[in-house]
């Protein structure tokens, strides 16, 4: 990829945070999770953008998955909404969760649903129909080893749907078998928990975000690194990636441009490229060469960016964060 | 905020040899002016147990929700024990229980600097550019502390490194400062040394005793009674070492109150109250969420309510509680708006603390800010008022003066008012 020709090619100021957001194909449509609440339905294409509202959660909307014709969002007051984006209507409203949904996210082939919150209970659902198929819980514990709350921050399923992975704020990562809902394997990112025991005594951190290379061989995991002062996420943002068969740490990647935390990763179809976005005060976009094995890019964004959606083999990329939507693309 | 602010600095941990200076310097007389101190308040057996949560706890995610505004955060808001008041819904615990605590939502105190912040909210003013003034510990220490008791007048728990050393006696000197416990919950160098048997120590203190005796027989001499009244205090203190001692408490009393650090030095304080000490801090370190302010609070208010709650609870149970006055605060609370970082700053401009137990209205609020947060709207108070209001509620006079040399010092700035609303 020729990250020189990497431009801005939208940039929409926002009165709300964006925590996500997706892009509805063949059209200029894009659909925001956002602080207010609500879900916002946004034209990019218009000058002065404005959105329709969707309204019906009681707290920050995190998290969104798009299937065919209907979203489903996720928010911090436990329930799963399903829309119909044609209507722009609420089809059905699960309370799916006891605390906050972090992440809801959808398997390749749009069948199953799978939500973490921090219940610290893995949900698959059937996407189709809201029910519930299987839950997986017992490996991540409510409690951090300083008997505080911990939270179950980020979920991904691999290619075919087979595996779906789990990570929580001590970096305690789990891989599960979709089919039997057991564990396979688990593999630990410590670095990205920092937990002040003498100067302040609590903690940040904890890895946000995961990805399976398309192969499946390969589980990325993002976060922050350790922290000397927690009262900000002062340290670099920080990918791992583990072949989690072999439960082996293979690669880390300092981002040394940017610091705070990676929110989003996602493989390139090739597999060779990792991106990955986030911040904290300010945010950043990156790319990491896996075969080079080096963070190839970092791209500064006018926000800390929270969510990301990616269209044609991430030439088009939209980001959502601190009361901005920007869109990035490759100029060919 | 910025390491080098709280870097550094003596650390006050009591010695007997100390001890005795400062307990002899009390009767010494010196500087501390009139001796009107109100007898019946001491013998109420009125306590203080603060919870001084540094570093600046949020308001919106405590005591002045504000859910739905653009500056409220994810949380929700509760309703308590209280109909028409609601808290966080971090805090089930205490909404369950409102009715013993009087929570303040209109503190305007100016002042968003840590170090300065710490200083006017533990003092209730700023020192004058020739005289420090006491923190309210020592203040009730002086009020409330009995001259022949046994223990400590004023504990302060301060295990954490950042943002210690905003306490102090001011001009009341040593007699009144903290016995601060920076390194563990228990004090240090107030052991019975190794190598003396407690046969041997006893009868050193019987030879001590008799020749004290002999040598004060036939004389009247503020020293010698002073000098006599150290040992007395030493030996107290000594023998108050097993109230540091948690293992002491009944497992299902530990277990009530948790596991934490915090959990334990407030048991702790409660035990130190029930034995007579008028004040304790327990200082819990560190609520500067510049950034992730939200997962900051998810950790630290479930904490707080948990605990506070257990202390009511206890404290009631013991029939303490209208005798026991708990306070909540901080140097200032945190900004309404949501910075990037998805953080809360500094903010002294609107902002909350509580006030549970002895003297005040329960199941109240006093005061009220804006839809956003960002402004009291009704009760405006400062640090003045609020420790005028603290006084008042455990039988201390606000405008009572202390003299140092012949200048007349009231214990609140003069004109100040204690807030009526507040008082039972």
């Amino acid at each position: 990829m020729n990250y020189s020709k990497i431009k801005v090619q939208k940039n929409i100021s926002r009165p709300d945070i964006v925590f996500d957001l997706v892009a509805i194909p063949g059209t200029s449509r894009v659909l925001l999770a956002s602080s207010d609440f609500n879900i916002h339905d946004l034209d990019i294409s218009q000058q002065k953008a404005e959105s329709k509202t969707l309204s019906g959660h009681a707290s920050y909307v995190t998290t969104l998955a798009l299937g065919k014709d209907v979203l489903a969002s996720g928010s911090y007051d436990g329930k799963i909404i399903f829309w119909n984006i044609s209507k722009n209507e609420k089809i059905k409203s699960l309370d799916a969760h006891q605390k906050w949904i972090r992440k809801i996210t959808l398997s390749p082939d749009g069948k199953l649903l799978a939500s973490v919150a921090d219940d610290m209970v893995l949900r698959l659902w059937s996407f189709s129909e809201g029910k519930l198929i299987r839950e997986m819980k017992g490996e991540h514990t409510p409690l951090t080893p300083h008997h505080f709350q911990s939270m179950l921050y980020a979920c991904t399923f691999n290619s075919d749907g087979s595996l779906v992975a789990s990570a929580d704020k001590t970096g305690h990562v789990v891989v599960w078998e979709t089919k039997s809902g057991k564990k396979v394997a688990s593999v630990e990112a410590p670095i990205m928990y920092t937990w002040d025991p003498s100067a302040r005594r609590h903690s940040i951190g904890g890895p946000r975000s995961l990805a399976f290379s398309p192969d499946s061989k390969y589980l990325a995991v993002g976060g922050t690194g350790k922290i000397g002062n927690i009262d900000h996420l002062e340290a670099n943002a920080r990918i791992e990636v583990f072949e989690w068969q072999k439960q082996e740490k293979s690669k880390e990647f300092i981002i040394d441009k940017h610091k705070g935390l990676v929110e989003f990763l996602e493989f390139h179809p090739d597999g060779n490229i990792l991106l990955g976005a986030g911040g904290a005060g300010e945010g950043f976009i990156c790319f990491v060469d896996l075969k080079e094995n080096k963070v190839a890019h970092q791209e500064k964004a006018q926000m800390n960016v929270h969510g990301v959606f990616t269209q044609n083999k991430m030439t088009s990329i939209l980001a959502g964060g601190h009361h901005r939507v920007m869109e990035f693309q490759f100029e060919v | 905020m910025s390491n080098r602010q709280f870097c550094g600095s003596m650390e006050h941990f009591v010695s007997r040899r100390g001890f005795i200076g400062s307990a002899a310097g009390l009767s010494i007389g010196s500087f501390l002016g009139q001796k009107t101190v109100a007898e019946e308040i001491k013998k109420q057996g009125k306590s203080v147990i603060m919870l001084w949560l540094a570093g600046g706890a949020s308001q919106l995610e405590t005591w002045d929700p504000k859910p739905g505004a653009v500056t409220g955060g994810p949380f929700r808001s509760i309703q308590t024990s209280t109909p028409g008041i609601q808290i966080s819904e971090l805090m089930p615990k205490m909404a369950a229980r409102l009715k013993d605590t009087c929570i303040i939502r209109s503190l305007n105190t100016k002042n968003a600097d840590h170090g300065s912040g710490a200083q006017l909210m533990m003092r209730g003013r700023r020192d004058d550019a020739a005289l420090k003034f006491p923190d309210l510990g020592s203040v009730i220490a002086r009020e409330l502390g009995k001259p022949d008791s046994p223990v400590p007048d004023y504990v302060s728990f301060y295990l954490q490194t950042e943002g210690r050393n905003f306490a102090g006696s001011g001009f009341l000197g040593a007699r009144y400062g903290p016995m601060e416990l920076s390194k563990e919950a228990m004090p240090e160098n107030v052991s019975r040394l190794d190598q003396i048997s407690l046969e041997d120590f006893h009868d050193r203190q019987a030879l001590r005793d008799l020749w004290s005796k002999n040598f004060s027989m036939g004389r009247n001499s503020g020293v010698l009674a002073s000098h006599e009244q150290a040992y007395l205090r030493v030996n107290g203190l000594m023998d108050s070492k097993k109230l540091f001692d948690v293992t002491k408490e009944s497992q299902k009393t530990r277990d009530k109150y948790g596991p934490t650090q915090f959990a334990e030095q407030v048991l702790i304080a409660r035990r130190l109250a029930e034995a007579g000490v008028p004040f304790v801090r327990v200082g819990r370190a560190w609520w500067d969420s510049h950034g992730q302010n939200f997962e900051t609070h998810q950790e630290l208010v479930p904490e707080l309510d948990h605990v506070m709650a257990t202390l009511l609870d206890d404290l009631a149970e013991r029939g303490m509680l209208k005798n026991t006055m708990v306070i909540t605060l901080s140097e200032f609370g945190r900004t309404p708006s949501i910075n990037a970082s998805l953080g809360r700053d500094h903010f002294a401009s609107a902002w909350s603390c509580s006030i549970s137990g002895c003297g005040v209205v329960g199941g109240s609020v006093y005061g009220k800010t804006d839809a956003k947060g960002d402004k009291v709207a009704e009760g405006e108070i400062g640090a003045a008022r609020l420790f005028a209001t603290i006084y008042k509620a455990l039988g201390i006079n606000p405008q009572k003066n202390y003299y140092v040399g012949s200048r007349p010092v009231p214990l609140t700035d003069p004109g100040t008012e204690p807030v009526k609303e507040v008082l039972a």
